[in-house]
C-alpha cells in the first residue's frame, strides 16, 4: 500500500482527492500549507511515495516547498498541481524539482493515471523506457544502462544516485531521466526541443531556460570544471552533446 | 518570482538611469555657472532650461515607475482571478467524476453535492466581483434608486457571511443606535449589498485565528448615516490607509500572501459609495491591531 501526501489548502480539492486515493487503496494524509509539509517530511522523516503539491499555498508556495525539499535531500516524487497551466509556470515547476505537473482542473482518471506512473517509475527505471515492449518482458537486471560509468564517476539509475569519487549525490527523478536521456544518445547531438519532448513530455515551442538550469545541475555532478564542461557539451543554437570519453 | 525579479531589477535600471541624468544636469550646470559666471543673462535662461530638463527627467522616471506597478498589480489580478475560477471548477469537476465513477453511499453523496453547491457559489461570486468591478469603472452609469432601510439591509448580508464561513453570532457581532432604527437611504440595493458585503467579507478573511467582528449601524446626524464594520485582525498599516481602495492594489507583504484575494473588494465598495454621494475610509492602529472600515450614506 503506498502512501500520499496532499499539500493542499483547498479543503474541498483535498478531500475528494483523499476520498478517491483511499478508494484506489493509498494511505492519503493532507496537509494546509508548506510549512507543516516541510516538518513531516524533513523533521519527522515520514516516509510517503509520492506528494501530490498544490502552487498556490498560503505563505510558503509549492515551487519553494519542492526546491527546499531537493536542496535538503528529500527526493520523493512530487507531482504538481496549478492553477497556471503556461509553459513557463510548468517548466518552472521541473526546475523546482517537480516530477509530473498537472493543470487544474484536472480529470480524475488522468490524475490517477500519473500517480500510478510516478510510483511505477522507480521500479522501471532500470529497464529502457524508450522500448515500451520490453517493459513487460525483459526483466533481467542486466538490460541497458541500470548503472552507467565514466571517468571515475558511477550514476546508478536505479537507486537514483550518482558516484563521483567519493562523494555521493542524489538525483532527483528528473535530473536521473535527463541524465538517462543524454547517456544514451551518447556522441550525437540532442535539441532542446527534443529534450523537452522526450523527456518532459512537452511540445512546446517556448525557448527556455529551464533545460539549461538542469545542465548546469548536472555539469556540477559530473564535471570537474563545471565552466568548462569535458562530457556535457553545449552545442551552439542546437542543443547538448553528451560524451563520456 | 522570476518574473518580479526581472521587473524589479528594471525598476532600479529606470531609477538609476533617472538619478544619473539628473546629476548630470547638475553638474553641467554648475560647472558652466563656475566657468561663465560672466554672462548673466545666458546663466538665467540656462538655469531654467537645465532646471526644466531636470523636471522633465523625473515626471518621465515617476510615470515609468508608476506604470510599471500598475503592470505587477495587473498580473497579481489575473493569477488570482484563474486561481479563483479554475479551484472551485476543478473541485466540482472533481466531485462529478467520482460519483460517476465510484460507489458513494447516500450520506456521502449528499455531503459531495453541499460541496458542489458551496464551488459554484464560490464561482458565482468571484464571477459577479469580476463584473461589479468592470461596472464600477464606468464613472457615468446611472443607478437605479430606490428606498433602502439601512439596518435591514446589512443584518442580511451579516446573516449570509455567517453562513458562508460557518460562524457563530458571538464571531459576527451586529448593534444599532436607536435613532438609526428604520433609517433609509436611496439607492441601488442590489450595489449597496454588495459594498456592505464586501467589507464583511474582508472583515472576516483578515481576522488571524479568532473572527471577532462587530458591526455598528449608527446616525452621523440628521443627513448621515454610517455603518462601521470593526475587525481585531492582521490592520493596515497607515500608508497603505488610502491606497487600498486603489483597483487590484493589495498591500503588500507577507500577511497579504496568506489571504487570497483579487483586489477589488475595496474598490467595489468605494466607488459604489461614492456613486451614492457617500465616502468610505479606513482607521487602524496599525498592522496587528485590527481595523475599522466605515461607510457614511446620505439620508433619504
Amino acid at each position: 500500500m503506498s502512501a500520499v501526501l496532499i499539500v493542499e489548502d483547498e479543503k474541498h480539492l483535498a478531500h475528494g482527492l483523499r476520498f478517491n486515493l483511499e478508494a484506489e487503496g493509498y494511505t492519503v494524509d493532507i496537509v494546509g500549507a508548506a510549512e507543516p509539509a516541510l516538518s513531516l517530511l524533513l523533521e519527522q522523516r515520514k516516509l510517503y511515495d509520492a506528494v501530490i503539491l498544490d502552487v498556490m499555498l498560503p505563505g510558503m508556495d509549492g515551487f519553494s516547498l519542492a526546491s527546499n525539499l531537493r536542496a535538503a535531500g528529500q527526493f520523493v516524487p512530487i507531482l504538481m498541481l496549478t492553477a497556471r497551466g503556461q509553459a513557463e509556470d510548468v517548466l518552472r515547476g521541473f526546475e523546482a524539482g517537480a516530477d509530473d505537473y498537472l493543470p487544474k482542473p484536472f480529470e480524475l482518471s488522468v490524475l490517477t493515471a500519473r500517480l500510478h506512473a510516478l510510483l511505477r517509475r522507480r521500479e522501471w527505471f532500470h529497464k529502457d523506457r524508450s522500448d515500451p515492449r520490453e517493459v513487460d518482458t525483459d526483466v533481467s537486471p542486466a538490460s541497458e544502462a541500470k548503472v552507467f560509468s565514466f571517468r571515475d564517476i558511477t550514476i546508478d539509475f536505479e537507486s537514483l544516485e550518482l558516484r563521483s569519487g567519493v562523494q555521493t549525490i542524489h538525483l532527483t527523478l528528473m535530473e536521473a531521466d535527463l541524465l538517462r536521456y543524454l547517456v544514451r544518445h551518447e556522441g550525437k547531438v540532442v535539441s532542446r526541443s527534443s529534450i523537452l519532448e522526450d523527456v518532459w513530455g512537452l511540445r512546446e515551442d517556448t525557448d527556455t531556460r529551464a533545460i539549461d538550469n538542469f545542465i548546469v545541475r548536472l555539469r556540477k555532478y559530473i564535471e570537474n570544471e563545471p565552466s568548462q564542461p569535458q562530457h556535457l557539451l553545449t552545442v551552439r543554437g542546437v542543443g547538448y552533446r553528451f560524451v563520456s570519453g | 518570482m522570476r518574473v518580479r525579479g526581472r521587473r524589479r531589477k528594471s525598476v532600479a535600471f529606470f531609477v538609476t538611469l533617472g538619478s544619473l541624468l539628473v546629476a548630470l544636469a547638475i553638474a553641467l550646470n554648475v560647472g558652466w555657472i563656475i566657468l561663465n559666471w560672466r554672462e548673466v543673462a545666458l546663466l538665467v535662461f540656462g538655469i531654467i532650461f537645465f532646471l526644466l530638463i531636470i523636471f522633465g527627467l523625473v515626471l518621465n522616471t515617476t510615470f515609468l515607475i508608476r506604470e510599471i506597478r500598475r503592470n505587477e498589480q495587473h498580473d497579481a489580478f489575473i493569477n488570482a482571478v484563474t486561481h479563483e475560477l479554475k479551484t472551485p471548477l476543478a473541485s466540482i469537476r472533481l466531485y462529478l467524476e467520482t460519483l460517476k465513477t465510484r460507489d458513494v453511499d447516500e450520506a456521502q453523496r449528499r455531503d459531495f453535492y453541499n460541496i458542489m453547491l458551496a464551488d459554484s457559489d464560490r464561482l458565482l461570486q468571484t464571477v459577479e466581483q469580476v463584473l461589479r468591478a468592470g461596472r464600477a469603472g464606468h464613472r457615468r452609469r446611472r443607478i437605479s434608486k430606490s428606498l433602502v432601510n439601512v439596518g435591514e439591509m446589512v443584518r442580511e448580508c451579516l446573516e449570509l457571511t455567517r453562513v458562508r464561513y460557518g460562524l457563530s453570532e458571538g464571531n459576527l457581532t451586529y448593534s444599532e443606535s436607536a435613532d438609526a432604527h428604520d433609517v433609509k437611504i436611496a439607492g441601488d440595493a442590489d450595489e449597496l449589498r454588495s459594498a456592505f458585503s464586501n467589507l464583511l467579507d474582508n472583515a472576516v478573511k483578515y481576522s488571524d485565528d479568532e473572527v471577532r467582528v462587530s458591526v455598528e449601524v449608527a446616525t452621523v446626524d440628521e443627513k448621515r448615516v454610517a455603518v462601521k464594520v470593526a475587525d481585531r485582525g492582521i490592520g493596515i498599516p497607515s500608508a497603505q490607509r488610502k491606497r487600498i481602495f486603489k483597483r487590484f492594489y493589495r498591500v503588500p507583504g507577507l500577511f497579504m500572501a496568506r489571504v487570497k484575494g483579487t483586489g477589488l473588494g475595496l474598490f467595489i465598495v468605494h466607488s459604489v459609495v461614492q456613486k451614492h454621494g457617500g465616502r468610505v475610509f479606513a482607521e487602524s492602529a496599525g498592522l496587528g491591531h485590527g481595523s475599522t472600515f466605515t461607510i457614511q450614506l446620505p439620508r433619504a
